[in-house]
């Protein structure tokens, strides 16, 4: 990909990391960890890959995204403010009595959301359902946890989409290997997590989800096999983008002391000029 | 009472395909359940609306909801407790809160898995489907009003859940048009209300007739919608009788009695007697043994009727 179009991708990743430090700032609180290590996914779906009109939410050929893992839901109200959805304004409501952005998402509150998330294990059959009713018109895209894989319901839903050959449904594991209590791989563990997938007759593929390039590269080559659905194995980093943040399972949920939320605002802030500059 | 007894698994099948001839949007879902939810015919007359997922509850709800995203109006009919207690939450949230338009329907329900045990029974379907807000919960008393009430919920965009029994029941009225809500006057009568749901209405009109030759007078009223309750029948039982009675065939705990308790306490308190299955993991048997066992047969209605109104 031409280096300044994956530039521009990279900088609104950062405006979206910014628009989520701006609901936590509104609330006090939020699951910070999920929404940034997925955030360049979501991105990267709304920005460069998705067939959709922001002015026109509801248009039924559009592409659809989930997120099955709903509590990362700030980072898909950030990319949809960033893309046009609604005001940025609304941003500043969330965890205010009724929003139109709650903790977890509600289709019915704004428009743009698919599904009412916020259980574990509903995304993936809930998107079997519309791939299936979408086959030959649009795709279907699914952001799950790692954590989540727990849940014996997304099995269910993994054998039928491969039962029914929903090539127009691509799901990524946003793989950061951290769950609430601490390590995926020792609470439950489903690694090699591509391995499984394979077994259900998917097209699998890994790849590091933080990374714009790779992100693209692989979107560029979907469905990675006509017939099968695709799953991707994304290596993430939990709380990317916030270096103190990184990489630790408390911060999950995040409730920022200490000046924590304006260290965090400032690297993010430097990160938007640092790449807009690069930007030629 | 007509004498002609009909299969409502076969009746209910053969009205959903009767309407998907018509309407496009109606796909039908199997959980490996599709023949003995009678739709043996409409899966090889149409294989393109009949999809096949085999033992996955869970997953199939979802998928309902997926597909309802798109258009289609799904129906997923299996064993009852299957398609309500298992996959609860998805009919919670996936169904319920994103207010999709998937028809759910519970067959073999109450005791008509009579000798398979308690696993196959469903006698808590009523009150948990009704906690979901918006769900439309449907218990046709006959099979004129099961085909009936599968076009009315057909017409209803929202979650329906719907039960129906398995052995062969008798005609209690004529097939008329089904208005999601609304009870209706089976029989007159003025010293007690009896108010029923489901096909044990059959035993209720037979108590009702019992009783009269004892020189008891009693209305039977039909509620084929558990929810949204009819309030306003309620009220008018309530005022004439003085007495109200409530029959399922289902727990005595949440659902249709607990749901006319919830109107008669708030609006027109009278004495009332909430007959159903006790609150325990049931015995087996077969099915004529259970109703009888759990005084649910129409003797055993009118012994308790007989009692309350003592």
């Amino acid at each position: 990909m031409e280096r300044n179009k994956r530039l521009k991708l990279e900088v609104t990743a950062e405006k979206c990391r910014r628009n989520v430090l701006r609901m936590v700032e509104s609330s006090g609180h939020g699951h910070l960890g999920g929404a940034f290590s997925c955030i360049d996914i979501v991105t990267a779906l709304y920005f460069y890959k998705m067939k959709i009109r922001p002015e026109e939410p509801d248009w039924k050929e559009r592409d659809r995204f989930l997120l099955s893992a709903g509590h990362k839901c700030m980072a898909q109200y950030a990319v949809l403010a960033e893309k046009g959805f609604f005001d940025k304004s609304v941003l500043d409501t969330y965890g205010k009595l009724g929003t139109k952005i709650p903790g977890h998402p509600d289709m019915h509150k704004l428009l743009g959301i698919e599904a009412n998330t916020g259980a574990l294990g509903h995304g993936l059959s809930i998107a079997d359902g519309m791939a299936l009713g979408l086959r030959g018109k649009a795709k279907v895209y699914v952001i799950m946890g790692d954590g989540e894989l727990a849940e014996g319901s997304n099995w269910e839903a993994a054998a039928a989409a491969a039962h029914y050959h929903l090539d127009n449904l691509t799901v990524f594991v946003d793989f950061n290997g951290l769950q609430i209590s601490g390590q995926v791989e020792k609470i439950m563990n489903y690694v090699p997590i591509d391995e499984h997938f394979k077994a259900f007759g998917w097209a699998v593929e890994n790849i590091d989800g933080n990374s714009m390039e790779e992100i693209i590269d692989v979107l560029d080559r979907l469905p990675l096999q006509k017939g099968r659905p695709t799953a991707i194995v994304a290596h993430t980093i939990k709380a990317k983008g916030i270096t103190f943040a990184e990489n630790q399972a408390k911060y999950h949920f995040w409730s920022p002391k200490n000046g924590e939320l304006q260290q965090a605002i400032e690297e993010c802030e430097a990160k938007i000029g640092k790449i807009a500059q690069e930007i030629m | 009472m007509d004498t002609i007894k009909r299969d409502p698994r076969k009746e209910f099948g053969k009205a959903v395909a009767e309407l998907a001839e018509t309407d496009e949007r109606i796909v039908v879902l199997s959980a490996d359940s599709g023949g003995s939810a009678g739709f043996k015919d409409f899966a090889e007359q149409h294989p393109e609306k009949y999809y096949e997922f085999g033992i996955m509850e869970q997953g199939i709800t979802g998928i309902a909801a997926g597909l309802a995203t798109t258009g289609k109006i799904p129906v997923f009919c299996a064993i009852a407790p299957f398609v309500t207690c298992r996959p609860y939450e998805m009919f919670r949230n996936d169904l319920g809160y994103m207010k999709q338009n998937v028809k759910i329907v519970g067959r073999n329900a109450g005791f008509t898995y009579s000798d398979l045990g308690a696993t196959h029974h469903s006698l808590e379907d009523y009150a948990i489907m009704r906690m979901v807000p918006g769900a439309v919960v449907l218990a046709p008393q006959d099979v004129g009003e099961i085909r009936s009430a599968v076009k009315a919920m057909m017409d209803y965009n929202g979650p329906v859940y719907m039960r129906i029994g398995n052995g062969a029941i008798p005609d209690l009225k004529k097939e008329a048009a089904f208005i999601i809500g609304k009870g209706e006057i089976l029989r007159e009568g003025n010293d007690l209300t009896i108010l029923s749901t489901g096909s044990i209405t059959g035993e209720v009109l037979c108590a009702a007739a019992l009783l009269e030759d004892q020189g008891i007078s009693v209305m039977v009223i039909g509620l084929p919608t558990v929810s949204p309750i009819d309030c306003e029948i309620i009220k008018y039982a309530a005022e004439k009788t003085g007495r109200i009675m409530t029959v399922e065939e289902h727990y005595i705990c949440g659902g249709l009695g607990g749901s006319v308790a919830e109107v008669i306490a708030q609006s027109c308190p009278v004495p009332l007697k909430i007959h159903g299955v006790p609150h325990v993991y049931a015995t087996s048997g077969s099915y004529e043994e259970l109703l009888r066992y759990y005084k649910l047969d129409a003797k055993g209605i009118a012994a308790v009727a007989k009692d309350f109104i003592a």
